[in-house]
């Protein structure tokens, strides 16, 4: 009935076994990660009213008194306290932990960051996102998601693939709850974290988004977060608009990652504790507040409001669509723990609403309302930050349930994604990926030989020789070693040159058999030598024949020396596993 | 349902005799207050005709109280200014009213184990729906505001949605209004296509308000106000307006009663709860408390809807819910959480509704006043 073929590995255990150990997997990380997801919303919300974020209760105070504004500015500063202390303080990671931290363990097969440094990030993002923060709750649940995935790696269950599923499952668990969709959750589990659709995977991660599901629908009856009424897109030309919509979006979109890529260069640079430096934001965002109140929080509100016509003043939305990207970016690079894809999606949404007025006003041409520009604006600018098109247009699906603005908004991902990836890169993840080291813009394949260095891989058992050495001498010494050159080091271990070791190599001059030669003499200073940064991708490249030494940067000492044998083994280990992780059956 | 019918009523009367003698029994003697009369304070019209048949006169008939029915308008300033003089022993309010006046300090604290009559096999907490007991009241009926049209003035296309109401082009005609922000806010952002979950959300911001009271500029000239609750199902009789905003029982019953050309347009209706609350000025707090055990009986919270369609907020009354008592007709499916009624209904959110009174009459009035 189960057939193993080439991609079996008899240390795996059955296909049977897998079988059960994946469902269980998909089960209660499932369970797990959705319960987590749903309790994190609940923390947020509950926050939001007792600290006056949310308008629902700001409004029940009587506006002439002192305590909204005073709520107004003391919450998000007060959060960013707590906040920053609960990082640097207790953290060992000093950071914030999000989708690039769930994205890189899975693609190098690496551990997740520690776990009380996860929880720690949780508990951040909760006060952050309670206290009024302009952030974002997807990516902290991502990552609270890909925690609780991460602790099946702790099972020694005898699967190779098993931790990066397990991620995955909490990740697309986490989105199936906290947007109640399923299948959104499902394709970004798989388009963002995991980059490939391998049945082995597919399968649990479908199981876990249906179990996430099932948590908010049967058992806490979520209702769909973002129903809009809509009829259809009546003109053709429309979709002129929406592709155009696309295009500016991606402008957008890559104007708010970089605000946010340099506003956290710029915190970097300030004099004092980095742990203050939430409580500067929030004051900062506090104040703003005062005059915009709007701007506090996630900002459900203004999300409605932008899909109702005239809600905003023309003069309005480039203020509000302003002060978001510039609070918000802020917020992130000062440490606030949060994401950026709701503020992605108000911010996108101001724009297309602001698109929308703008088009009206000035062209007088014929439309089918603000709504589905909001939302293509929403989605745009929302796909090119996370770098994962087909998981927007599901999430609009889903978050709507409504078919005609799906194929509208599509129109608009995909143009801007287009954009966006060609000039500024797939996503804000990989981007900051890249500025931690970690390409993953060329391929999964190159990101993996591009993490692995050689130094890794190096032979540790070869022959040395030092300069002053008879050259006579050192080859007869190591004639039984079977290699063909000797490295030449100095007394601290420094390298130097490479000795050929051949019997009758370039002995033109009779040099060879003057007893007198040292090696320093005849020895070779080669053009091609690694070093402790060299990486598998860089030296599979560069590597023509024969053998290479690894040579310290800095200090010159030689760490090993890595033969093209080796090298080509590496590479096709490297290749081979990711060929089994795409291609695991069940 | 045609199935249970048949048992229910001939449950009915059973049950009702059997809790009659179970309260004439189990009453406090000192229920019976030293004037032999409970004052209480109702809304009057349909809705206290229904009151009489279903509580106030078992009461009187199982009690030997006399009960004095006086009517009010739900004013905080009624309970300030009359609820003393006039001894005022139990009144019948909105859950917002009773948390504004309880938080004015104008209600006496319940205490409803004590004071609420228990059914064998559930706890009170129960078998009332959750938030009944608040700190001066106890719900009491869900009832709905909704939008009803005269049939006779809509021959061809029905107004159907929320949407219809603000639309004249579509469907012309007066449009009776209570002289208040509430519900009618509600609306205006329901017609703008906001969802029943965000509408208390949107409305809490300014920007939200102004686009209600957008809304509303659309009807402003066909509007035709009215302050008494009986006044909506009148005007449609008239033809005064084609569309109201009223309250399903009072339209049920001009329909029922007069026979008037009423249809209720359930989608978009607004859950309300109306409960029982004792004055702080109270007399006799003890008569008063055993008017409120009775009148939240379970088999008496029946009754009454079976007078009219207001919902038991007990699931011990929701089952024993029988015929209408003239004409015979079920009437659980009248009643504002019958599953036909569709999907959109928003629940009032009774707190904000006490926080926010203030503000929403200040905007509600400088929007009258504002040409």
């Amino acid at each position: 009935m189960w057939k193993t073929d080439w991609r079996d590995d008899p240390a795996e255990g059955g296909p049977l076994y897998r079988i059960l150990v994946l469902t269980a997997t998909a089960l209660v990380v499932g369970f797990a990660a959705s319960f987590a997801a749903i309790l994190f919303v609940d923390c947020v919300i509950w926050l939001n009213q007792v600290l006056l974020v949310s308008p629902r209760t700001r409004v029940q105070f009587d506006a002439t008194s002192l305590i909204v504004p005073f709520a107004t500015v003391a919450a998000p500063t007060a959060g960013g306290l707590i906040a920053g202390f609960l990082l640097h303080r207790y953290s060992r990671e000093k950071r914030p932990l999000g989708p690039p931290d769930a994205i890189r363990a899975v693609q190098f097969q690496t551990p997740l960051p520690d776990m009380r440094s996860g929880l720690l990030s949780t508990a951040a993002s909760v006060v952050s996102l309670g206290f009024g923060a302009s952030v974002g709750q997807y990516g902290p649940m991502v990552y609270l998601g890909a925690m609780v995935g991460g602790a099946v790696s702790r099972l020694r269950l005898r699967m190779r693939n098993l931790p990066a599923i397990a991620i995955a499952c909490g990740v697309a668990a986490a989105i199936s709850t906290a947007f109640n969709a399923p299948v959104a959750g499902l394709v970004f589990a798989h388009e963002v974290v995991l980059r490939h659709y391998s049945t082995q995977a597919f399968a649990p991660t479908t199981i876990a988004a249906a179990t996430g599901y099932v948590v908010a629908n049967v058992l806490f009856e979520r209702s769909p977060l973002f129903l809009v009424r809509f009829a259809g897109v009546d003109h053709s030309h429309e979709f002129l608009l929406f592709g155009l919509l696309g295009i500016l979006a991606a402008g957008l979109a890559i104007a708010f990652m970089s605000a946010v890529l340099a506003s956290a260069r710029l915190a970097a640079k300030l004099p004092g504790p980095a742990a203050l430096r939430p409580a500067a934001a929030g004051a900062m965002l506090g104040v703003t507040a005062l005059w915009l109140p709007e701007i506090l929080g996630i900002g459900q509100e203004m999300l409605r409001f932008t899909t109702i016509p005239g809600a905003f003043e023309l003069t309005e939305l480039p203020v509000l669509l302003v002060a978001k990207i510039v609070l918000t970016a802020l917020c992130i690079g000062f440490g606030f723990a949060g994401g950026v894809f709701s503020p992605a999606l108000l911010i996108g949404a101001l724009f297309g609403a602001m698109f929308w007025s703008a088009a009206t006003a000035t062209t007088g041409v014929e439309t089918s309302g603000v709504a589905v520009y909001a939302i293509c604006g929403m989605m745009a600018v929302t796909s090119a930050v996370i770098g994962a098109p087909l998981t927007t247009i599901l999430i609009v699906f889903e978050l709507t349930r409504n078919y005609d603005i799906t194929i509208a908004a599509m129109v608009a991902i995909v143009m801007s994604n287009l954009i966006a990836h060609r000039l500024f890169g797939r996503s804000l993840y990989d981007v900051q990926l890249a500025g931690r080291g970690i390409d993953m813009e060329l391929g999964r394949d190159r990101a993996r030989l591009d993490a692995d260095r050689v130094e890794n891989h190096c032979e540790g058992d070869f022959p040395k020789a030092g300069p002053g050495e008879s050259a006579q001498e050192a080859r007869r010494r190591l004639a039984g070693t079977g290699w063909h050159v000797a490295f030449v080091v100095d007394a601290e271990d420094r390298f130097l040159g490479m000795l050929d070791l051949s019997p009758d190599a370039g002995d033109t001059s009779g040099k060879w058999s003057d007893a007198s030669v040292t090696v320093g003499d005849c020895m070779e200073v080669p053009t091609l030598r690694f070093d402790e940064t060299t990486t598998v991708w860089r030296a599979v490249g560069q590597m023509d024949d024969g053998t290479v030494p690894v040579v310290h940067s800095q200090t010159g000492v030689l760490i090993g020396v890595v033969t093209q044998a080796t090298l080509m083994r590496t590479y096709s280990d490297i290749v081979q596993e990711l060929r089994r992780e795409e291609n695991a059956p069940l | 349902m045609p199935r249970s019918d048949p048992v229910i009523r001939k449950a009915v009367p059973v049950l009702v005799a059997a809790a009659l003698l179970v309260v004439a029994v189990c009453a406090p003697p000192s229920a019976v207050g030293t004037e032999g009369t409970v004052r209480v304070v109702s809304w009057g019209g349909a809705y206290e005709a229904a009151q009489q048949r279903a509580i106030f006169g078992p009461f009187e008939t199982a009690t030997g109280t006399e009960v004095e029915v006086l009517v009010h308008d739900g004013g905080l300033e009624a309970l300030e200014t009359r609820a003393g003089p006039e001894g005022w022993d139990a009144v019948d309010l909105t859950e917002d009213q009773a948390i504004a006046a309880c938080r004015a300090g104008l209600l006496r604290r319940l205490d409803h184990d004590a004071i609420l009559e228990p059914v064998p096999g559930v706890t009170l907490e129960r078998d009332f729906m959750p938030g009944s007991f608040r700190r001066c009241s106890v719900a009491q009926n869900a009832f709905a505001a909704v939008i009803a049209y005269n049939d006779d003035a809509f021959p061809g296309v029905k107004p159907k949605r929320v949407e219809d109401f603000f639309d004249l082009g579509g469907f012309p005609g007066g449009r009776a209004v209570e002289r208040s922000p509430d519900a009618i806010l509600e609306w205006a952002l329901m017609a703008e296509g906001v969802p029943a979950s965000q509408v208390y959300d949107l409305l809490s911001t300014d920007r939200g308000l102004r686009l209600a009271f957008r809304k509303l500029d659309e009807i402003r000239d066909a509007i035709v106000w009215w302050e008494d609750v009986a006044e909506p199902s009148e005007m449609l009789r008239r033809g005064q307006a084609s569309m109201a905003a009223g309250y399903n029982g009072r339209f049920f019953a001009a329909a029922r009663d007069e026979g008037a050309p009423i249809v209720i347009v359930w989608d978009g209706r607004i859950v309300g709860y109306e409960v029982w609350a004792i004055p702080a000025a109270s007399p006799q707090p003890a008569a008063a408390e055993a008017f409120v055990r009775f009148a939240t009986a379970p088999q008496n919270m029946a009754r009454l809807a079976e007078n009219i369609p207001y919902g038991p907020t007990r699931r011990s009354a929701m089952d024993r819910i029988g015929l209408e008592p003239e004409k015979r007709f079920a009437m659980r499916d009248h009643l504002p959480n019958a599953p036909r009624h569709g999907a959109r209904a928003l629940v009032r959110d009774s707190d904000w509704y006490a926080s926010t009174a203030a503000l929403r009459q200040r905007r509600f009035k400088s929007w009258l006043e504002r040409q």
